[in-house]
């Protein structure tokens, strides 16, 4: 078999600091590898390395090898987009925010494969076809959806004819529906040569197949077949890598509705319009109180719009929205957000944050130590800002806040989407678990059909 | 707020300049138009220690008094231009469409000249006026801070921050000093900053073109021309303005950080 | 875009009526009798009489109520009646016309040096990076600091008084524009010279631009593909903030220089008190901005349609 690229013993360094451990493997032609592990794992550094792009003050050690020789760092770059190329992690920044998106794919045959300009456009404009982009060419990146950019970006990248890919996260932030094409796509254009993935997506590595290597803190853990080493993971950090997806999670929430609870909560026929658009028009549903309702849609289609207009935050258009529990005040309908550092002001501590909670609705402090432990909150938190703790532990503390008001009724975007697999596992769970106890409703939005399907009493499809 | 080292320095140069200025004014035994034509364009002696002007007036009173002036003004205008704009910035904001599209209408109007020709308009109206020229400075630049306060305003009003602190219960005074705050008031300050630097700048470039503070008193700008025919004969007074003016505004960005 | 020109619309409608309005708020003001102390400065002190002030009285409506007044100024304003200077009697359109000429020549001149001096100097600052870069930053942190006043003082004590290459002030053959041009190009290349190194800076770590490196283009061929363009988007605005400083600097330089333009004008006219020729100036220096302005969003628009929509 062809090696394509090979490492031994590659590490990188930021001053005496180990980002990397000592990694060495080999890419062969036709047989894709996958690097999985969780974000922050120094994984993208690999990528960085492999390429020659790291920044000035990282150091790599250890041989990179491609097509069988040792190359310098310059001899490397010489073989940008002709041999390897390296995809972008976030397409809609690696596109030139100006340029049409067809003249992005075409200057690459017209200045790396020395086409006239003519031949340059018609070739560019087959792969855009061949992609699925056709009609779109003229488009600037800003008005391309995310699943576009990304398959603009592929086809851009690989013009110049590299066969070895190096791609970091090709499918962050895309809808599980977009995400199986993407993986085609890159199945497909490597196809003469070797894929290179790095992901955190176990999904992701399964549709790839070929070798398999585990990273976790900058250490390799496990590696070898990639069926092999998901159907029977010998690593426990691979097992839990697992074990976090939707798809495996157990069952966290009778899928049988208790009818004789009261409703809280009922929209009828509801149709909601933004920007001129209609999002979704006839909905109707009822939530009964302590229920854990999911929405689940791909990204645009209005969940988000649907949890702010039941909470007031946006108007409707048409239909009727009927908050049936009187008792409850203003404050007990929350929201919990999807990115939680935007959630919190970062100009004063967390414990700060708090008081200020505690003195206003004059809550019992005593209830705040066992329902930090219940969280598996650090007292220590509360002495940092926003900034300064995991988006785990800070959705966690949001979690906190809004417990601490006796919640009817809490609606959570997307609240772990920008969270890694194991860590939303454990902020899900706790999520359901503690307003189920409390008694309190909870509206969840997810792209994941199945984290919705484990955690969900009823589920609304928009 | 955590200063830098410029920042600092920034600081110690705009102290040093108004010591210098209220000990000049307080301490120096001549009085700002007492002239004596024995002694004209004296060089700096025991007696005068930044020598006398072509009227034989003493420099160092002259320069204390310019000085502090621009210090007043300066600091005047910063004060009522940050306070007005920061206040109506969020008033854009919070009001309501009406009080967004009339502010918006009256800060438009108020862009379409550039500010110098507004000032010097006013200035026109009633020359020399200390009062008048507060006020048209003051009326420009507060339509800086309205733009930066306002657009930064409309970034929190919908960041789910403040979203979640009005649905948890908390009122409009606690948004603003937990959410609206901390985000504008690194710009403010700079803002604040670079504005007392264009209040010196403005006030000196009336003088300059003499619509601004009228002889007998004594401004930056106007000493510049009082003194420019004698930059041969005596370059050392000249400079003295000059020096004092790119000092203090030099002082002003430094204090103003980075930013632009 | 249609938006665009209808608060550009709107301002152009604004300038006329605030200059109008302030002129005419001036004229109303001044102490004494104010027929009598024009005639006088035109006619000189010896020849006026009361058949003068009472000419000049007429002339200028002080004999009506203020609202009829104000009528009647603003209609004559608007259609372009600008009326006589009271110190020289030419019509103020011709002396205005005269000095927009010689102002718009040296704005020109002073922008396209400053553009030459700013442009490769901003982006060495961001290509070279320290110690180039902080010797270049902290050079035009000094020259900012300095009121352009003070610049064109330093230039003239220099290069026209102490070495005599160039006249003093004045205005002539082509050697009198050299340190006007020069003391506006510097002030103005100080403060842009740093947005089109934070621009190119931000451009060159751009994903984008390391993406194209990536797909294979040279770094010359990424420069001119992706790099003037994406560099050039905040420049052009910066250069809408700018125009301010522009007119500002062009007032004090005239006037520091003796150029016969229209910053010069007003602040002769101001200090003479010559109330048409101040609100002729003023009106054309206040066209002038919000045409510039114009030209500058439609320059943004050209190169970023992404803003089209918010226009």
């Amino acid at each position: 078999m062809n090696v394509l690229l090979k490492l031994t013993n590659v590490a990188v360094y930021v001053g005496d600091t180990c980002l990397l451990e000592p990694i060495s493997l080999s890419l062969n032609q036709g047989q894709p590898l996958t690097i999985l592990g969780q974000t922050g794992s120094g994984k993208s550094l690999l990528a960085q390395a492999i390429m020659g792009l790291l920044p000035a003050d990282l150091r790599v050690s250890g041989e990179i090898e491609v097509f069988g020789e040792v190359m310098a760092l310059e001899e490397r770059q010489a073989l940008w987009g002709r041999e390897m190329v390296m995809l972008p992690q976030e397409p809609w920044h690696s596109l030139d925010p100006l340029m049409k998106g067809v003249d992005q794919v075409k200057e690459v045959y017209q200045f790396v494969r020395e086409k006239d300009v003519q031949e340059a456009l018609a070739l560019a404009n087959d792969d855009l076809r061949y992609v699925g982009l056709e009609g779109n060419g003229h488009k600037r990146p800003d008005e391309l959806s995310g699943g576009m950019a990304q398959r603009l970006a592929i086809t851009a990248a690989t013009a110049g004819g590299a066969h070895v890919i190096l791609a970091d996260e090709p499918t962050k932030g895309l809808d599980v529906s977009r995400r199986d094409g993407i993986v085609q796509l890159l199945q497909a254009r490597s196809n003469l040569g070797s894929l290179l993935t790095i992901t955190h997506d176990v999904t992701v590595a399964r549709q790839l197949g070929g070798v398999l290597l585990v990273i976790k803190k900058g250490r390799l853990v496990e590696q070898g077949e990639a069926t092999q080493i998901l159907d029977f993971p010998q690593d426990n950090y691979t097992r839990e890598l697992i074990a976090a997806e939707p798809c495996a999670w157990s069952d966290m929430a009778p899928t049988i509705r208790n009818n004789s609870a009261e409703d809280i909560l009922t929209a009828d026929n509801l149709r909601l319009e933004r920007g001129g658009r209609t999002l979704f028009d006839g909905l109707s549903f009822s939530i009964k109180r302590g229920e854990v309702v999911g929405i689940v849609g791909d990204s645009g289609c209005g969940k988000s719009s649907l949890g702010d207009a039941l909470l007031d935050l946006l108007p409707i258009s048409a239909g009727k929205l009927t908050r049936i529990n009187k008792a409850a005040k203003p404050h007990q309908w929350l929201k919990l957000y999807q990115d939680p550092p935007s959630a919190f002001s970062a100009s004063v501590s967390l414990g700060q944050l708090l008081d200020d909670l505690v003195t206003l609705h004059g809550i019992d402090k005593a209830r705040i130590a066992p329902l930090m432990s219940r969280l598996s909150l650090p007292q220590g938190i509360l002495t940092r800002n926003c900034l300064a703790v995991s988006g785990g532990e800070l959705q966690r503390f949001a979690i906190l806040r809004a417990l601490l008001l006796d919640p009817v009724f809490l609606f959570a975007d997307e609240p772990t989407s920008r969270l890694d697999p194991i860590t939303a596992k454990e902020v899900t769970t706790l999520l359901v678990e503690l307003a189920s106890d409390a008694g309190c409703a909870v509206l969840l939005v997810s792209h994941d059909a199945a984290l919705l399907q484990k955690t969900c009493h009823q589920v609304i499809a928009i | 707020m955590k200063m830098t080292l410029s920042q600092w320095l920034g600081l110690s140069i705009l102290l040093a300049l108004l010591a210098f200025s209220l000990l000049g004014v307080s301490l120096s035994p001549y009085s700002l138009s007492e002239q004596n034509l024995d002694a004209i364009m004296n060089a700096p002696s025991m007696e005068h220690w930044l020598g006398t002007d072509h009227l034989g007036r003493s420099m160092l009173t002259r320069l204390s008094y310019a000085v502090g002036l621009s210090f007043v003004l300066s600091l005047l205008c910063m004060l009522t231009s940050s306070l007005v704009g920061t206040a109506f910035g969020v008033w854009a904001v919070w009001g309501g469409k009406k009080v967004d599209t009339i502010l918006g209408v009256v800060v438009n109007i108020l862009l379409a000249l550039p500010g110098l020709v507004v000032v010097l308009l006013f200035a026109a109206i009633a020359p020399g006026s200390f009062l008048v020229l507060y006020l048209a400075i003051s009326l420009v630049q507060w339509v800086e801070y309205f733009r930066v306060v306002r657009a930064i305003t409309q970034g929190v009003i919908q960041s789910p921050a403040r979203q979640s602190s009005q649905m948890m219960g908390f009122g409009r005074w606690y948004q603003f000093k937990r959410h609206i705050w901390p985000a504008i008031s690194p710009s403010v300050f700079t803002l604040a900053a670079f504005g007392g630097a264009n209040a010196i700048l403005t006030m000196a470039s009336l003088g300059f073109v003499y619509v601004g503070i009228q002889p007998p008193l004594a401004e930056l700008g106007l000493m510049t021309v009082e003194l420019f025919p004698y930059y041969s004969d005596a370059p050392w007074l000249l400079a003295q303005p000059l020096v004092v003016i790119a000092l203090m505004v030099f002082a002003f960005h430094l204090l103003a950080g980075k930013r632009a | 875009m249609k938006a665009m020109f209808l608060k550009r619309a709107l301002q152009l409608i604004t300038v006329v009526w605030g200059v109008g309005t302030l002129t005419f708020i001036l004229m109303r003001s001044l102490p004494g009798d104010m027929a009598y102390r024009i005639a006088a400065s035109r006619y000189g002190q010896d020849n006026v009489d009361s058949n003068a002030a009472a000419l000049v009285r007429a002339e200028l409506n002080l004999d009506q109520g203020a609202l009829t007044a104000y009528w009647h100024w603003l209609t004559d304003l608007l259609q372009f009646k600008l009326g006589d200077s009271l110190v020289s009697g030419l019509p103020v359109m011709d002396t205005v016309q005269h000095m927009l000429g010689h102002s718009l020549l040296l704005a020109f001149a002073g922008l396209v040096l400053s553009v030459l001096i700013a442009v490769p100097l901003g982006l060495l600052s961001a290509w070279r990076g320290n110690p180039l870069d902080s010797v270049l930053m902290g050079f035009s942190s000094v020259i900012r600091a300095m009121p352009v006043f003070v610049l064109g003082v330093l230039f003239i004590l220099l290069f026209a008084l102490h070495w005599n290459w160039f006249p003093v002030a004045g205005f002539g053959s082509p050697a009198y524009l050299v340190l006007p041009a020069m003391t506006l190009a510097l002030s103005l290349a100080a403060v842009s010279n740093r947005v089109v190194r934070d621009s190119a800076k931000q451009t060159f770590q751009s994903a984008f631009y390391q993406f194209s490196r990536v797909k294979g283009l040279s770094a010359w061929q990424t420069f001119r593909q992706h790099g003037v363009r994406n560099i050039a988007v905040p420049v052009v605005a910066f250069f809408g903030i700018q125009l301010v400083s522009m007119i500002e600097g062009i007032v004090m330089i005239e006037s520091l220089f003796s150029w016969p333009g229209i910053g010069h004008g007003l602040a002769h006219a101001i200090f003479a008190r010559d109330i048409p020729v101040i609100q002729g100036a003023a009106l054309v220096m206040g066209i002038l901005f919000v045409l510039l302005n114009t030209l500058v969003d439609l320059i943004c628009l050209w190169i970023d349609p992404r803003g089209a929509k918010k226009l």
